[in-house]
């Protein structure tokens, strides 16, 4: 492994953890004005248009795509409408125009436990463990809707989170920030996502596990697993994000990979600070 | 439909029904039904006060209203000089004792070290306070008990003139309201309600067991009444002369005076309190109890003492419950402690308000009237019913009798029946909150 | 030998009886607490639920008890109790599809619930004073006592004895296998499993594809299971009446809570400690104390804390001192 994982290119490509699935087959990208690489999306949102229930849209033509093996990375100044676009993609959302597709299926109409179910794996920003169960049974009720074999997948997550092997006999609920997210993150891979999303996973943790996190992050995406993230610390996710998504009151305002935008003079200025 | 038209057309239905068990049944019945349903109607409308106003979920309603019976007591019956001889000065100075050692307790609290030092100062304070407090009051009960057990046997009342009780029920429910309020209203609403359930259980320990006050179980009879006697009025000739001129024969005449007597004076307390209800819900208090009701978090964060305000209605609800509580025992002209059952003085009323429509007095009192009709009517109801579905049966079919026998019990059946269809249905109630 | 004796004159009138009590409060308890953590309400109709239950395993007692079928010196009630079950089972389910299903898919605020159990409670308690009637039924048979005062004192010599009803007995066996039976259930099955989940996240055990009407489903079958055994149990000890299940809610919810509403384990601890509380307070303790103390001291009185009438003012006082204290309760139960 290279001492700094940002600039790691992620040769490790383990796809056991995932369900393999059919190659995704995708038009032309749609109209958002916004040139984006969509046409082997695995996971896209495409022009969504949309908000909670009967009130004012939040989201405005905006266009989320993950490809295969890919981090992507949403970032935006508060209230953006970051957590709303990945919620909509999730179908948390009241869509009023565009569509949700994985892996080339429509999933626009689907409840987000259907899409559990089809291969997206979630972890919400908040409450995203049962604190009063032990770290085991976390894991195993994320495999809840599977009826195979699902001692493999958890011997890969305790893996990718060797900390969680230690304390499987422990609640939740008594685990460290850091740990918990890990929990979080590890109960959605026992659901064997074809694609991991992740909202703020860094929320509320120390600098210092949150550099372990992103660590922990990318290993998950070594195995090949796309992920998609919305992330506060707008430098360091685009650092390890394949594509980035800045979001300005619910628009596409930039697109581009992660160095892309962080090399972008507009980006840094208005958004990165300088 | 135009609200006014719809809310006097049901009011008016009320009336009807209540004249139509007049005429189909007895005018007494009729009147009774009035009487207990102006009651009730007080009590709708402080448990409105409660929840409708304040969302606070109060479930020891009969605690409440057998504290004003007490009041009734402790009120209008005359003292009984032997037995203050015998024992007053020692339970009253007892229950100062007590009283005394538990504020010495809440006084030493918070003076006290954290841990050890305060669980063994607080465990010594109330033991030794509970002894003396035994020691004192033990002997004073006793003596005052023995005091001719037959007919007294307790300490009586002030003696005065009955009517004074009401006001009276209402204080003492605001003072039990603003114990259990101080401790319990800061918890969350299920929380509230088992400690109301268990106040007002406690309540009617303490009327069933403390003979020296209540009588306990062996009940206080002959109250003495706001109205003239019947007997009274049967051996009055002008009254005798004034009924026959009516048509009507003096015994009839007399119970039905008497009891419009009561629902004159009931009708008075109701108009008033609706009156101060109505007052109070329009008013800059009322629409800030509503807006904490309805957000607590936002109407804390605007610098309302959510807490204070919520102690005020709990106290001003639950007086109101006591004054309904002490009018009931005028009427009844006796205080049985054994017949308060939390069924039919706290879930009946819960019944009244939400069937009525919570957070409108109006609903309250007709939800008041008209279940409490349905209370009383059903179990005619339901016998004639049960003789319809049993008349083909045997005549010595053990079905048959067990049916009839059980008709009975139909009542609460009815009520909770009523009560999820209007939950359901209609779940603002039949006159809605604006 | 005299301490002996005030050994068994307090086991004889506390211990047992309170472990007797504790376990049929216990039994009750976890049943609001499970309807607490999972459907998130306080259910007002427990008490009545129980009576229902019990009804049930009544009526097939005394039918079993006419043709002659029997356990010898068990009560036939335990026969019986299979059929309770089933019969409460079918009661709560029909309520659950009627009533409570309408109020869950309107996401309702959980004090429009309770407001809800109180109508359902109307109804069940109108129904079994319908079917059984408002009177005191008793249906214990078999063998009175597995140990008699008597017997107990020929056998030790001591002045004082030791009785233990079957009820008692029967009483204990049958809480620490219901316990045994659902805390492995809980722990130790997917479908027990998902139940601690849904009560612990619910959006998160739906996001896991957990099927919250099936959780509704098992949890109703259990709390029928519960309330119908806690309540033949209770019958059985004292006697069946329905307004006293009725008044039984207020012990069971102070040990629901006291022990943290939503934890099985603080349901358990809950009961004993109400049901210790009750019966130490309320009890004479003159009995024990002539063993103990030196003649001279021999208290005259009965030293009887508080009459039995006030069982519910211990049971609510350890109530209030726990939700001032420790608004959670013993066993950090969960807040809605």
């Amino acid at each position: 492994m290279s001492d700094n994982p940002y600039q790691d290119d992620r040769g490790n490509h383990d796809l056991t953890i995932t369900r393999p699935g059919n190659e995704g087959q995708l038009g032309s990208h749609p109209g958002t004005g916004q040139p984006m690489e969509t046409s082997e999306a695995f996971l896209i949102g495409d022009s969504m248009t949309g908000g909670y229930g009967k009130g004012p849209d939040i989201l405005h033509e905006c266009t989320i795509a993950v490809n295969r093996g890919e981090i992507a990375v949403i970032v935006g100044p508060n209230g953006a409408g970051k957590s709303t676009a990945m919620k909509a993609v999730f179908g948390m959302l009241d869509l009023r125009q565009g569509s949700v597709r994985l892996d080339g299926q429509d999933i626009t109409d689907l409840s987000p436990q259907d899409r559990v179910a089809k291969g997206m794996g979630f972890v919400p920003q908040n409450a995203n463990i049962f604190t009063s169960m032990t770290v085991e049974e976390n894991l195993e009720m994320g495999a809840f809707i599977r009826r195979d074999d699902i001692r493999p997948t958890m011997e890969q997550v305790y893996e990718l989170f060797p900390i969680l092997r230690d304390k499987r006999r422990q609640a939740a609920g008594e685990l460290s920030g850091g740990q918990r997210q890990q929990v979080a993150v590890g109960r959605a891979l026992m659901t064997h996502p074809k694609v991991l999303m992740l909202d703020e996973p860094t929320a509320g943790v120390s600098p210092i596990v949150m550099d372990e996190l992103f660590d922990r992050i990318i290993e998950v995406a070594r195995t090949g697993i796309p992920i998609l993230m919305v992330e506060q610390n707008a430098r360091q996710a685009l650092a390890i994000a394949d594509k980035g998504y800045v979001m300005v009151q619910g628009r596409n305002a930039f697109t581009g990979t992660g160095k892309e935008l962080l090399a972008d003079p507009e980006v840094r200025k208005s958004f990165l600070g300088g | 439909m135009n609200p006014v038209i719809k809310n006097s057309a049901l009011f008016a239905l009320m009336a009807m029904l209540i004249l139509l068990t007049g005429i189909m049944q007895s005018w007494n019945s009729a009147l009774l039904i009035l009487n207990m349903g102006l009651v009730s109607a007080v009590m709708a409308l402080g448990v409105n006060l409660q929840w409708g106003f304040a969302g606070l979920f109060n479930v020891g309603v009969m605690g409440f209203v057998a504290l004003g019976g007490l009041a009734t007591v402790l009120i209008s019956m005359p003292p009984v000089p032997a037995a203050w001889a015998a024992g007053g000065p020692g339970v009253l100075l007892g229950l100062l004792l007590g009283a005394a050692s538990i504020g010495v307790a809440i006084w030493a609290y918070p003076r006290l070290p954290r841990g050890r030092v305060r669980v063994l100062g607080m465990t010594v304070i109330l033991v030794i306070g509970f002894i003396i407090f035994r020691r004192v009051f033990d002997p004073a009960v006793e003596a005052i008990e023995a005091v001719d057990p037959a007919t007294s046997g307790y300490l009586g009342g002030l003696g005065l003139w009955v009517v004074l009780s009401w006001p009276v029920g209402g204080v003492l429910a605001a003072g039990a309201a603003w114990i259990i309020g101080k401790s319990a209203l800061g918890l969350r609403s299920d929380y509230l309600a088992i400690a109301t359930l268990g106040i007002a259980e406690i309540v009617i320990a303490v009327l069933k067991n403390e003979d020296w006050l209540s009588r306990g179980v062996k009940n206080v009879i002959g109250l003495p009444r706001p109205v003239p006697n019947e007997v009274d009025l049967q051996n009055d000739p002008a009254f005798v002369e004034q009924a026959t001129s009516l048509g009507l024969d003096p015994m009839t005449a007399s119970s039905l005076y008497v009891k419009l007597g009561y629902a004159l004076m009931f009708t008075v307390v109701l108009l008033i309190l609706l009156w101060l209800a109505q007052k109070a819900l329009h008013s800059p208090w009322g629409r800030m109890m509503r807006a904490i009701r309805d957000n607590e978090t936002a109407a804390e964060a605007m610098g309302k003492d959510v807490k204070g305000r919520h102690l005020q209605v709990f106290i001003l609800g639950s007086a109101i419950c006591g004054i309904a509580g002490a009018m009931m025992t005028t009427l009844d002209g006796q205080l049985t402690p054994g017949t308060y059952q939390p069924l039919r003085f706290t879930f009946l009323i819960w019944v009244m308000v939400i069937v009525g429509g919570s957070g409108n007095n109006l609903g309250a009192v007709l939800g008041g009237f008209l279940i409490w009709f349905l209370w009383v009517q059903v179990e005619p109801i339901s016998a004639l019913a049960m003789e319809v579905i049993t008349a083909g049966m045997a005549e010595d079919s053990p079905v048959r009798g067990h049916l009839l026998e059980s008709a009975a019990q139909l009542r609460l059946l009815t009520m909770g029946v009523v009560l999820l269809l209007v939950l359901r249905f209609s779940p603002r109630g039949l006159i809605p909150e604006k | 030998m005299e301490f002996l004796n005030a050994i068994v004159a307090l086991s004889n009138y506390v211990l047992v009886p309170a472990l007797a009590y504790g376990s049929q409060l216990a039994l009750g308890a976890l049943g609001v607490t499970l309807i607490y953590g999972i459907l998130r309400f306080s259910n007002f109709a427990h008490g009545d639920t129980m009576a229902f239950g019990t009804m049930i395993t009544i009526l097939m007692t005394w039918w079993m008890q006419s043709v002659g079928i029997g356990l010898g010196p068990l009560p036939t009630a335990l026969l019986a109790l299979p059929f309770g079950i089933a019969g409460c089972a079918a009661m709560v389910l029909l309520t659950d599809r009627v009533v409570y299903r309408f109020y869950r898919a309107q996401k309702v605020k959980p004090v429009i619930l309770v407001i809800v159990s109180m109508g359902v409670m109307f109804v069940m308690n109108g129904l079994v004073r319908f079917v059984i009637g408002p009177g005191d039924q008793r249906f214990a048979d078999g063998e009175r006592f597995i140990i008699t005062a008597l017997d107990f004192r020929m056998m030790t010599g001591l002045k004082e004895g030791l009785a233990i009803k079957t009820t008692q007995g029967i009483t204990l066996v049958t809480a620490v296998i219901v316990v045994g039976v659902l805390f492995w259930f809980l722990t130790h099955t997917r479908t027990g499993k998902s139940m601690r989940a849904y009560s612990d996240n619910e959006d998160l055990a739906l996001l896991s594809g957990i099927n919250p009407e099936r959780v509704v489903l098992v949890t109703w079958l259990i709390v029928a299971a519960l309330a119908t055994v806690a309540g033949t149990l209770y019958g059985l000890d004292k006697s069946f009446k329905p307004f006293t299940y009725f008044q039984l809610l207020l012990p069971i919810f102070a040990s629901a809570i006291v022990g943290g509403l939503g934890s099985p384990l603080g349901a358990i601890a809950g009961g004993f400690v109400i049901a210790f509380s009750e019966v130490t307070i309320t009890y004479a303790w003159k009995k024990v104390l002539v063993y103990l103390m030196p003649e001279s001291l021999e208290p005259s009185g009965l030293v009887q804390l508080m009459s039995t009438d006030y069982k519910f003012a211990v049971s609510f006082v350890i109530l209030l001192i726990v939700l001032l204290f420790r608004p959670t309760g013993l066993f950090r139960g969960k807040a809605v």
